[in-house]
């Protein structure tokens, strides 16, 4: 099934990014053939008729959660350590009037 | 193969080398060789000779672990606190990460000795390391060739005598088939057998941390040493393994190998033929062979992207340009940076895979694509089991063929896609296997051969590739540079 300019454009803003129309449109038609080849999985061998809620415990096999106490934290300091120029909060532009 | 890391612990103990010494020597070896081979992108050599005294002082003590003293390096999603650590991605420029991941805390703890990071592709999506933002790592055995990947830079180090070993990540393949491509050892370990606290994540419920060595016993030394529950990765798994490297004997005898010959379809003629041959090896040896049927790999392929692109495109959202790493210039408000700072800093092959998962978890398309390959998975863990209930291990080749040359990458997405079929199967169902040089093509490029297990089946594996590596020298022979041991 190809993906039409406008749900390209839609899963752009859902993923925050921006292409070029040249970059989309030839992303676009890659995007054809990579849906072409998932939909293959519409064809399996096996028909996959169990509960979706028992994949994750089939392959991913979590434990017991553990008991929800507090831990020690890293510090603010070492946290805001890839802030250039912080004073003590992530910084952002102002984006609320 | 060589046995390393056994050599290394003993003349370190021995005193006939000092851990200071010996890191000195790969430092060497990295300026020289680091220009061709590109498998180091961040190098740590102060820090390096730092852990160095702290275990020549380990060892004086003489309490020292097999690992004690031995320089190594870590793939470039693998934190160490306050090395840059980087995907080699432009969205993580700069980024020094505030903690230690805990197979690196495991291994410090034991006295390692920390290189650098490893090149890779970006984000560890790819099968060459050629998305890599710093340029791809040369293979050692032909530098016309790629390494593979994505942990391609850490099997080039290995490969090269750029670092006694390396730990990489395995999403779809990404230690076994740069391990195989390059001509050495690749542990992919059971999903939970190893922490992944301070992996920087791409696909969750795919990713695990392994060693790339010389040889099957290094796999074995240092799994033996990153193994373990740890309260920081809630999917980790409390296993009683006991010491696995010490229960290698090499005895094959009864073992059963599975050979499906799904995994042999659409495979290299001389790829086909060297694991054939091999298995001709075992069942000369005492091995059994039992014919098994896995039509349900086909399926595998397209399963796996689905479900990897979604869990990417969720785990790449917090790359936002606030927090850490790279930050757009110039915008006009807050969202004009988020847009921005993604675009410019992630790569092509990235933003393509995050569109994708967007595309198969959006509403109306999420029932056709992420539910139906969640339910698909639920069949290849079974379609496993019961192929399990009737033999040890399976084996079969680990690409469709030896490394291609440099510029593979330029191919169409289904076509690059297409080159993990025969390892993405055990990602999906959470298994182990090991990738162990086999043979070589017309052109000297190395062939490896995979050996899969159950679930904590680790032992299994190492010891069947163990009896291999014992009768089979020098199936790649040495490389010439790197450090002379």
């Amino acid at each position: 099934m190809a993906l039409s300019k406008e749900d390209f454009n839609k899963l752009a803003v859902l993923s925050r990014l921006r292409f070029s129309d040249e970059e989309a449109e030839k992303f676009r038609n890659e995007m054809d053939d990579i849906i072409a080849f998932a939909d293959t999985i519409n064809n399996a061998v096996s028909g996959g008729t169990d509960d979706i809620k028992n994949t994750s415990i089939d392959a991913v096999g979590f434990r017991e959660l553990r008991e929800d106490e507090v831990r020690e934290s890293l510090p603010n300091e070492k946290i805001l350590s890839n802030v250039e120029g912080h004073k003590g909060f992530f910084n952002v532009r102002r984006c609320v009037g | 193969m060589k046995e390393l890391l056994t050599t290394l612990s003993t003349k370190l103990k021995n005193r006939e080398i000092s851990s200071v010494e010996l890191t000195n020597e790969y430092i060497k070896a990295i300026e020289a060789e680091n220009e061709k081979i590109n498998a180091y992108v961040h190098t740590t050599f102060d820090y390096a000779i730092e852990c160095a005294k702290r275990a020549d002082d380990m060892l004086k003590a003489g309490d020292a672990s097999p690992l004690c003293g031995i320089p190594m390096a870590l793939k470039d999603n693998i934190c160490s606190d306050g090395h840059l650590t980087t995907c080699c991605s432009k969205i993580l420029d700069g980024f020094r990460p505030y903690y230690d991941s805990t197979v690196w805390t495991k291994l410090k703890r034991e006295g390692a000795v920390l290189l650098g990071k490893n090149n890779m592709d970006e984000f560890a999506m790819g099968s060459t390391s050629e998305s890599s933002c710093y340029g791809a790592p040369k293979n050692p055995r032909n530098t016309a060739h790629v390494t593979g990947g994505s942990s391609g830079g850490g099997a080039a180090a290995v490969a090269a005598n750029m670092a006694a070993y390396t730990l990489g990540s395995d999403t779809g393949g990404s230690i076994r088939q740069p391990a195989s491509y390059c001509g050495v050892v690749g542990l992919k370990p059971t999903y939970g057998a190893v922490s992944r606290y301070g992996l920087i994540a791409y696909g969750s419920s795919l990713d695990q941390i392994g060693p790339i060595t010389n040889s099957v016993r290094d796999a074995s030394l240092v799994f033996d040493a990153i193994k373990g529950v740890d309260i920081n990765d809630q999917t980790s798994v409390d296993h009683e393994y006991g010491n696995i490297t010490s229960q290698l004997t090499g005895d094959i005898k009864g073992l059963k190998i599975g050979v499906a010959e799904e995994y042999f379809e659409g495979i290299d003629k001389e790829t086909k033929e060297s694991v054939e041959r091999a298995l001709a090896f075992y069942e000369a040896n005492g091995a059994e062979l039992v014919s098994v049927k896995l039509p349900i790999l086909k399926d595998s392929l397209p399963v796996y992207y689905i479900i990897a692109c979604a869990e990417a495109s969720s785990n790449l959202g917090r790359y936002d340009g606030i927090r850490y790493g790279y930050r757009a210039g110039d915008y006009t408000d807050i969202d004009d940076m988020i847009y921005k700072t993604r675009s410019e800093g992630f790569g092509k092959e990235v933003q393509h895979r995050i569109i994708l998962g967007t595309y198969v978890l959006s509403s109306g398309y999420y029932d056709a694509y992420y539910k139906k390959a969640c339910l698909l998975r639920n069949d290849i863990i079974r379609k496993f089991d019961e192929v399990f209930d009737v033999c040890d291990v399976l084996i079969a080749p680990n690409a469709p063929t030896t490394a291609p040359t440099l510029g593979y990458s330029s191919k169409s997405a289904v076509e690059m896609y297409m080159s993990d079929i025969c390892t993405v199967p055990v990602n999906i169902a959470g298994l182990p296997g090991i990738s162990i040089p086999c043979g070589k093509d017309k052109d000297g490029m190395p062939i490896g051969m995979q050996i899969l297990g159950r679930k904590f089946a680790e032992k299994t594996i190492l010891n069947t590739a163990y009896f291999y590596e014992l009768n089979n020298k020098n199936v790649i022979g040495e490389y010439e540079g790197g450090v002379n041991l």
